[in-house]
């Protein structure tokens, strides 16, 4: 199980020795909801728990079960280069074109990266100023009580508490007021080909948050979504550009936004709360289906507490936001700024306080 | 299959509850075990409802903690009775001038509110049922001191001492999923996903459920709200919403769907604005064909 995947910890397996006398052995079905429920498998993970299952104890038709992909394989075709002053992100070898949709080819995937023109130094530098905005952007107060000094409601236990001392004379009210709660964001960036130029500000934005906050997902889209929050690991930049590029499928490519946001929706719903900022990082030219995407949007406005969405192109004043995808996207938003370099990150936060 | 699982399944479905095996096998290794069982589900899948039907078949008593954004402590397992004990001290004070025996005085069991998570510990007519209700509603720091208490059944209040259970409860957690339950205490529990029901079983729900109500219009009922199901909607329609909706057409002596019976009740089984606007006379009339067929 572990190797496709569902996280299976040895209290799991315990638990699962504990429950198996319990259930008749005779039974295959019982033995099977019987290890569902004790090893904790989530229902996203049924479908693989039960092809494991039945290739393990045989009976059913086999299904092959695809291995897990290892990322770093499958894009043999790009290699990532240290200059000794930047990284660079070169073609290998020729490698066959796969399609013939011009947003989706291979060959846009050969195309040189902005990051090559960053160095390791200015993306520290630019790390700790977007630190401080990452941190405005996020923070909120909590709806829990902890004692403060200063002005509050009156906390009656401790109020009562100190009253001892002074044969239950409350000469000192004790207070609570709404903590400052940790935030949690998500950031979702665009790495399709239109978004090239400016994917080095977004990425040096998910360390940033990475690096503020302790709750961040991030995720990277394009005509599909991947989840990379694993690879934007505070302090080990070089390794992440480079998994980064290698783990995410059609880099460079074209984009279906709608498609990508509708499946964060669905699979990801435990990711966006009330305390959660989601941050959409796109030029909103989308490939896709508008429809799809206005139904994401709605469903993200609704369960975050903030959306908001960081266009490159809106730092051209000749911009409006007319291409489709935007439109049906703009009702929900609620902060549009461009993001296309720092300033315009620092207006959006002053904007927000 | 194992009889002890049979029984418990059996005796729910007396009790109005039908589960599939699968539930009844959470259940009985939940019990066994000695472990909290973490339920999860869409809403109105009956989450809340497994936990009240455990204590009906283990005939003992629901405790219920209902979990929302800044539950804290204090409110979950006890609270002082300030009140009571200011009174308290102002009448010993002409008499006790000890401050220890003042302190005995004020903070005994009596004046101890208990909350939710106390009563279940100290509860000494046998082990109750704990529902834990929409654990996601909770912050993160609550399920940290929820794990302390789960782990030990036993809860520490400084004036007092270490109260112990005497009775290892049976804890039930709920989870709308809104949030994610930390891993640790996902570890502790059991799992238990309880998806829609099949057709059968929300016929079976039904007829349960609702006194009056004839095997044909219950299948009826059940084909329609299934379809419902179906169709790409905001707020799915649980079993709680084709149970409130099979009770109004009872009661408004409705036996049959047709297009006019449905879009007066329709706002029992769909609870959003934009999937009653999108659930149109058209949409109707075809989910009304496919509840007919067969």
């Amino acid at each position: 199980m572990r190797e496709h995947g569902i996280r299976v910890s040895l209290s799991d397996e315990i638990d699962a020795a504990a429950a198996l006398p319990l259930v008749d052995l005779f039974d295959r079905s019982e033995v099977r909801t019987g290890l569902r429920i004790a090893l904790k498998v989530p229902h996203e993970a049924w479908a693989m728990f039960d092809r494991l299952f039945d290739e393990y104890w045989g009976g059913a038709p086999e299904v092959p079960i695809p291995p897990a992909s290892n990322p770093t394989e499958r894009r043999g075709a790009l290699q990532w280069r240290w200059d000794g002053t930047r990284v660079r992100l070169e073609a290998q070898s020729e490698q066959p074109s796969g399609g013939d949709v011009p947003g989706y080819s291979p060959e846009q995937l050969l195309r040189r990266k902005p990051f090559d023109r960053i160095s390791e130094k200015e993306l520290k530098n630019i790390e700790r100023l977007l630190t401080r905005l990452a941190r405005r952007l996020a923070t909120r107060r909590s709806r829990r009580l902890v004692p403060t000094s200063s002005r509050g409601l009156v906390d009656l236990r401790r109020s009562f508490r100190s009253a001892l001392g002074s044969h239950g004379e409350m000469l000192r009210l004790a207070r609570r007021a709404r903590a400052l709660e940790e935030p949690r964001v998500v950031l979702l960036f665009d790495t399709s080909g239109s978004m090239d130029p400016h994917t080095r500000f977004h990425l040096a934005f998910a360390f940033a948050l990475r690096r503020a906050i302790r709750r961040v997902e991030v995720f990277a889209f394009n005509t599909t979504l991947t989840r990379v929050s694993r690879d934007i690991a505070p302090g080990r930049i070089l390794r992440s550009l480079e998994e980064l590029a290698a783990s995410v499928p059609d880099w460079s490519g074209g984009t279906r936004i709608g498609q990508c946001l509708a499946q964060f929706v669905s699979a990801y719903p435990h990711l966006v709360g009330r305390d959660t900022t989601v941050v959409i990082v796109s030029d909103g030219l989308d490939l896709g289906d508008t429809a799809l995407l206005a139904g994401a949007m709605r469903a993200l406005h609704e369960r975050a507490r903030r959306l908001i969405w960081l266009n490159p192109l809106l730092g051209d004043v000749r911009y409006e936001p007319t291409a489709a995808g935007m439109r049906a996207a703009l009702p929900y938003v609620d902060h549009l700024a461009p993001g296309h370099d720092l300033e315009s990150l620092e207006r959006l936060a002053r904007l927000m306080n | 299959m194992n009889e002890e699982i049979r029984a418990l399944q059996a005796a729910m479905e007396r009790d109005g509850y039908v589960a599939e095996r699968s539930i009844a096998t959470a259940v009985y290794l939940a019990k066994e075990l000695s472990k909290p069982l973490l339920v999860e589900g869409d809403a109105g899948v009956g989450k809340t409802e497994l936990a009240k039907v455990i204590s009906r078949v283990l005939e003992t008593e629901l405790i219920r903690l209902q979990c929302y954004e800044g539950l804290d402590a204090n409110t979950a397992l006890y609270e002082w009775n300030y009140q009571r004990q200011l009174l308290r001290l102002r009448i010993a004070e002409r008499e006790v001038h000890d401050p220890k025996a003042l302190e005995e005085l004020i903070f005994g069991r009596e004046y101890l509110l208990e909350r939710p998570l106390l009563r279940a510990i100290t509860r000494s007519a046998g082990a109750p049922v704990l529902l834990i209700d929409e654990l996601d509603r909770a912050d993160d720091g609550f399920e940290a001191f929820l794990l302390e208490v789960l782990s030990d059944f036993q809860v520490t209040v400084p004036e007092l001492g270490t109260i112990k259970a005497e009775h290892t409860p049976y804890v039930v957690l709920t989870s709308n999923r809104t949030r994610e339950i930390g891993d640790a205490l996902r570890r502790r529990c059991l799992y238990l996903y309880i998806e829609h029901p099949s057709l059968d079983k929300e016929v079976r729900i039904l007829r349960g459920r609702v006194p009056g109500l004839d095997e044909h219009f219950a299948r009826t009922i059940a084909r329609f709200v299934q379809a419902l199901r179906l169709r790409e909607l905001r707020k799915l329609p649980g079993v709680a919403e084709s149970i409130d909706w099979a009770r109004a057409l009872v009661r408004l002596h409705l036996d049959r769907l047709d297009e006019e019976s449905v879009r007066v009740t329709l706002g029992c089984l769909l609870k959003d604005e934009q999937d009653l606007k999108e659930t149109d006379e058209q949409v109707v009339a075809e989910l009304l064909t496919r509840a007919a067929a067969n």
